[in-house]
């Protein structure tokens, strides 16, 4: 917890709360034939109780391996080499094993499957996989969880007792959704992870998982993580907002802000990307070339300059390192901020992002 | 449960039309052979001497029919036994009725073959999961190799060499027949014990032909179910590993129910080389001794209890496959 990161302290923004997750320095890579690919590079965010973040990016941006790294879940083989995960209560995720790491996943970390995902064993019903996970965290009372689980159901309008009573292939995408919100809930998780929530589900079962989720964030007091490529879906339910892009967090900040100032060229480029319902949707300009996957993300410099309209012979040389610029907000670019209040003196200092100490002893 | 019911009364009247359709078949398929027994058996006692006025008399009292009758005519009488469940008088044991015969063979193909199918089921699915949780490693490689290598053995190569295994060159077990011969059949230790050691050689062929197809599908089944979203979503909901190799495992075997009760068949037909090799007297046996004595009615016995044998295998593998999947219930 002693990471000298100073841009990390977070002192600046708004919430004084602590922080209820803290990824510092995060880098997880790939085990390839190519060698070690980055799928995260020195990653550092944090979530607090109370606060919706949420992570944008396009596919292959590492947004999903972001969140899975939360619960230490990186999939084979991808691997943590370097940073924490600091849980509060559970302590630092990326060094739990075995029984310990099984039980903080469901417990104080829960998980919400891309709706479009079938989250569930299609053989048996809610309710027995209900007291499968309660059996799994050795829950004494059973009857109490199964308690919890209808009070979770009622309060997100559904039928409780159809519901446990369901198989998943009785249940719509918008109901499985919410029953996966209630099994990662029904054993008091604090940290909430949403994966991709709302793809996959027409516009009114949108909203009304969107609605929920503000609910039961906000009467649980958790700290919520939404991964979404959807800029609509941060726009509405996120206080803060972190964009990935090649592996890195590129830029983070209050959400409300960071959407009518975006400072990072291509957070700017993804905002101007999305089409609107309202006005020309031929101001949507999309934008040229394609984001980099594992191969042909560039080694040195910054991942976004071959795509970047602001690109300087600096980027060639260095990454830039994530900085706070203007107060609470951060971004990691070489270029001039734009769209920033009146200039403060410091300017990134354009230094390649090599922290040795990596947050670990 | 209405819905139940209705399916199975229209797999019942689907099984129906397959056994009456096969029994025609059979019958007139049987009739196109080239031979007749009635001349065969004719021209043996006239070589043996008899006159042929008297032998022609002979083989229309022993064969119970006169073969001049039109094909349409014998083909409806045929059916019209069959629904008295008369499957007439064999040729070739003279007088017994068909019936009769065959009952006394099912016992010894339906107790080995499902024996040896029940063994090759658990030990090639148990091999498979292991094989797909242990793809990537070498005693994984090998599990599959020994599936694959099995897979590809015909099955009479394989009674062959465990025949010359264990009878001719270890003779450590017994060949031929059911039991021992000098032991009175009975419900005592001695005659099931000498029961058990003949069944050993076909069932072990059985069980060991099965091995690799079902090693290899329940590998591929694995390792698919472990790539679903489910599983990781388990895991990630901190669900203990033995409930989720139960997950696992259950929505893995799933789909080779239907491969198990489609096999039963093939088995049965498979009965017919098998029991050849080992003189074993199944209805394998009898089916192929039919054929060369033109026996008819023992043939189409024996062709049509292969085919109820199927038709039911089928039902009952949809009954079950209804009570173990919910999707398929309700």
């Amino acid at each position: 917890m002693t990471d000298p990161t100073p841009h990390h302290d977070g002192a600046a923004t708004a919430g004084a709360r602590p922080a209820e997750v803290a990824i510092r320095d995060l880098t997880v890579v790939y085990r390839t034939e190519h060698g070690d690919l980055p799928a995260v590079s020195h990653a550092s965010l944090e979530l607090r109780a109370g606060e919706i973040t949420g992570l944008v990016g396009e596919s292959g941006s590492g947004k999903s391996t972001l969140a899975l790294s939360l619960l230490n879940a990186v999939p084979a083989p991808g691997r943590i080499t370097s940073g924490s995960v600091e849980v509060a209560g559970v302590g630092d995720v990326t060094r739990l094993t075995g029984r310990r790491l099984r039980r903080a996943r469901g417990g104080a970390l829960g998980y919400v499957f891309q709706a479009s995902q079938n989250s569930l064993n299609p053989l048996k019903t809610v309710g027995k996989q209900l007291l499968d996970l309660g059996r799994s965290h050795e829950v004494e009372d059973l009857r109490a969880l199964v308690r919890r689980a209808r009070e979770l159901c009622e309060r997100m309008g559904l039928d409780a007792d159809r519901v446990l009573d369901s198989y998943q292939h009785e249940l719509s995408g918008g109901m499985r959704q919410r029953v996966g919100i209630v099994l990662a809930l029904v054993l008091n998780a604090e940290v909430l992870v949403l994966d991709e929530p709302t793809t996959a589900l027409d516009m009114i079962s949108q909203a009304a998982v969107l609605d929920i989720v503000r609910s039961v964030h906000r009467e649980n007091g958790l700290a919520t993580l939404v991964v979404t490529h959807d800029m609509g879906v941060v726009s509405e339910i996120a206080d803060r907002l972190a964009v990935m892009y090649g592996g890195r967090i590129v830029e983070h900040g209050p959400a409300g802000e960071l959407l009518r100032r975006p400072s990072h060229p291509y957070t700017r480029a993804l905002i101007g990307a999305t089409a609107r319902i309202v006005g020309d949707t031929r101001l949507a300009r999309a934008l040229p070339g394609q984001p980099p996957d594992l191969t042909t993300l560039a080694r040195r410099g910054c991942v976004f300059r071959d795509r970047c309209p602001l690109a300087m012979p600096v980027c060639e040389e260095s990454d830039p390192a994530l900085s706070e610029w203007t107060p609470g907000r951060f971004r990691a670019c070489h270029a001039d901020p734009v769209g920033r209040a009146p200039a403060p003196a410091a300017v990134p200092a354009p230094r390649a992002q090599d922290d040795p100490t990596g947050g670990r002893p | 449960m209405k819905g139940f019911l209705l399916r199975l009364a229209a797999k019942l009247a689907a099984g129906l039309v397959m056994v009456f359709t096969v029994a025609t078949f059979t019958f007139f398929l049987v009739h196109a052979l080239p031979g007749n027994p009635g001349d065969a058996a004719y021209e043996g006692y006239v070589l043996g001497g008899m006159p042929p006025e008297l032998a022609r008399a002979k083989v229309s009292v022993v064969y119970g029919f006169t073969s001049h009758e039109p094909l349409v005519d014998q083909y409806l009488g045929y059916l019209g036994q069959l629904l008295h469940g008369n499957l007439g008088v064999s040729i070739s044991y003279s007088g017994v009725p068909v019936a009769d015969v065959i009952r006394a063979a099912v016992p010894w193909t339906v107790l080995p073959v499902l024996s040896g199918l029940l063994l090759s089921f658990l030990v090639g699915c148990t091999a498979g999961v292991v094989a797909a949780l242990r793809r990537n490693s070498r005693s994984g490689s090998l599990l599959s190799l020994s599936g694959s290598l099995m897979a590809g053995v015909p099955s009479f190569v394989l009674a062959l060499l465990l025949a010359f295994l264990f009878h001719t060159l270890w003779n450590v077990l017994p060949y031929g027949d059911t039991s021992d011969v000098t032991i009175a059949p009975g419900f005592t230790a001695e005659y099931l014990g000498s029961v058990a050691t003949h069944a050993v050689l076909p069932v072990a062929t059985y069980a060991l032909l099965g091995y690799g197809g079902w090693l290899l599908t329940m590998k591929s089944s694995v390792a698919s179910v472990l790539g679903d979203d489910f599983i990781l979503a388990a895991e990630l909901r901190g669900i203990a590993p033995a409930t989720r190799m139960r997950y696992v495992g259950r929505n893995a075997v799933l789909p080779l129910f239907t491969t198990l009760a489609l096999s039963v068949g093939h088995m049965f037909a498979g009965s017919v080389l098998i029991e050849d090799v080992f003189d074993y007297p199944g209805l394998g046996n009898l089916l192929l001794k039919s054929i060369g004595n033109r026996d008819y009615p023992l043939m189409g016995g024996a062709f049509l209890l292969i085919t109820v044998t199927i038709v039911v295998a089928n039902i009952l593998a949809e009954l079950l496959y209804s009570v173990i999947d919910p999707r398929v219930r309700r």
